[in-house]
């Protein structure tokens, strides 16, 4: 029982869940952790396209839930991190094919044998939402800075919070550019909006499409961005102390200065 | 505020982001009380008749917030009338305190 159970959601669809749990996950295993990936998106899995593992897969949760298959049996290795398996979503199933009670249970199994086990949880609030969090230990809510995602974020909080406690927030998908002009929500906009502990900022980054397309995540890219605000994020779900750079687009003393004087 | 605010409020363009943070504000606030517009504006009146029984407030400047915390916490930001008698000599009488009242329960009705 020694592993960490991490649910990641977000409420609204599309602001990167699986994106980040992939590199969260292959960031963790680079990092020496044996991590396993749930994909909790029963009936539209995308975490194996994203890890490009989507052509290996022999069985999926839905079977381990119903008895087909040994939770080891689903598991995918990844070939470059042995210790990062995951276990895959069924295609072919519904949300309700399995209940929060089975999916504890094959979390809690996988948490005997794994330090990490990430959850990537579907869009909503229904089922499907319920049975990511039910094994679950802590969470991890993924918005970018609009205003829809950010509205279904607190939504999310707010039921984690009675579930689980204080999820952390990652903020996805930072333009500078668009904050230098105002157009955007900066990061202590989303902070003051939400109010929960920020676990990272992960910039705009063409590199994510490329990553997603290759089957490599972004994490793998050195030079990218994105890439290295998630292995600071990674860092600090180890616990590290990494401080998170401000993509503000002014950080310089002027900044501070007026910081200082037009508080408010 | 940021100093590119300040930029942006000295040339007269502002970013679109500060009435994004407004409107989730108050969107939220719903959201997470899950209270209509009516039903709001019901606390309201209530909070003030309620506060107004036993000092007597500036209904026009009373300001309702919810804290950006989970779970919501109401703000009631209640100015406290100055009472007028207190600048002249000797206290305020009870029977001007009683005035007061009177005066805002009036307000808090027709408001």
């Amino acid at each position: 029982m020694g592993g960490r159970a991490i649910v990641v959601t977000s409420g609204k669809g599309g602001v990167g869940k699986t994106t980040s749990t992939a590199n969260i996950g292959l960031g963790l295993a680079r990092r020496g952790q044996k991590v396993a990936l749930v994909d909790a998106d029963i009936g539209l899995r995308n975490l194996d396209i994203i890890m490009g593992l989507e052509n290996r897969i022999v069985y999926h949760l839905v079977d381990v839930v119903r008895g087909r298959c040994q939770v080891r049996q689903a598991l995918v290795k990844d070939k470059r991190f042995p210790q990062l398996s995951m276990l895959p979503a069924s295609q072919v199933d519904q949300k309700e094919s399995i209940t929060p009670d089975e999916m504890k249970a094959v979390v809690a199994q996988l948490k005997e044998d794994f330090d990490y086990v990430l959850i990537d949880c579907p869009a909503g609030i229904e089922q499907g939402f319920r049975n990511a969090v039910a094994g679950a230990d802590e969470g991890i809510v993924i918005t970018t800075p609009d205003v829809s995602p950010v509205r279904d974020a607190d939504r999310v909080i707010g039921l984690l919070q009675s579930s689980l406690g204080e999820p952390q927030l990652i903020i996805n998908r930072m333009s500078t550019d668009m904050v230098k002009r105002g157009d955007m929500l900066n990061q202590q906009d989303v902070l003051d909006i939400l109010a929960v502990r920020l676990l990272g900022i992960v910039p705009e980054d063409d590199e994510v499409v490329v990553a997603g397309n290759r089957g490599s995540p972004v994490i793998l890219n050195e030079q990218s961005r994105s890439g290295k605000a998630f292995d600071r994020i990674v860092r600090r779900i180890l616990g590290e102390e990494v401080p998170i750079p401000e993509l503000n687009g002014h950080g310089g003393i002027m900044h501070r200065l007026g910081k200082l004087f037009f508080r408010r | 505020m940021a100093w590119g605010d300040l930029v942006q409020r000295f040339f007269g363009t502002r970013g679109s982001k500060d009435e994004a943070k407004g409107r989730l504000q108050i969107v939220l606030a719903y959201d997470r009380l899950g209270l209509s517009a009516d039903q709001m504006e019901a606390l309201r009146r209530d909070i003030m008749e309620t506060i107004n029984r036993h000092v007597a407030i500036d209904t026009e400047r009373v300001k309702i917030d919810f804290l950006q915390q989970h779970p919501a916490a109401v703000m009631i930001e209640a100015p406290v009338r100055a009472k007028r008698t207190s600048g002249e000599e000797g206290k305020p009488t009870e029977e001007a305190k009683q005035e007061t009242k009177q005066e805002e329960k009036q307000e808090v009705t027709t408001s």
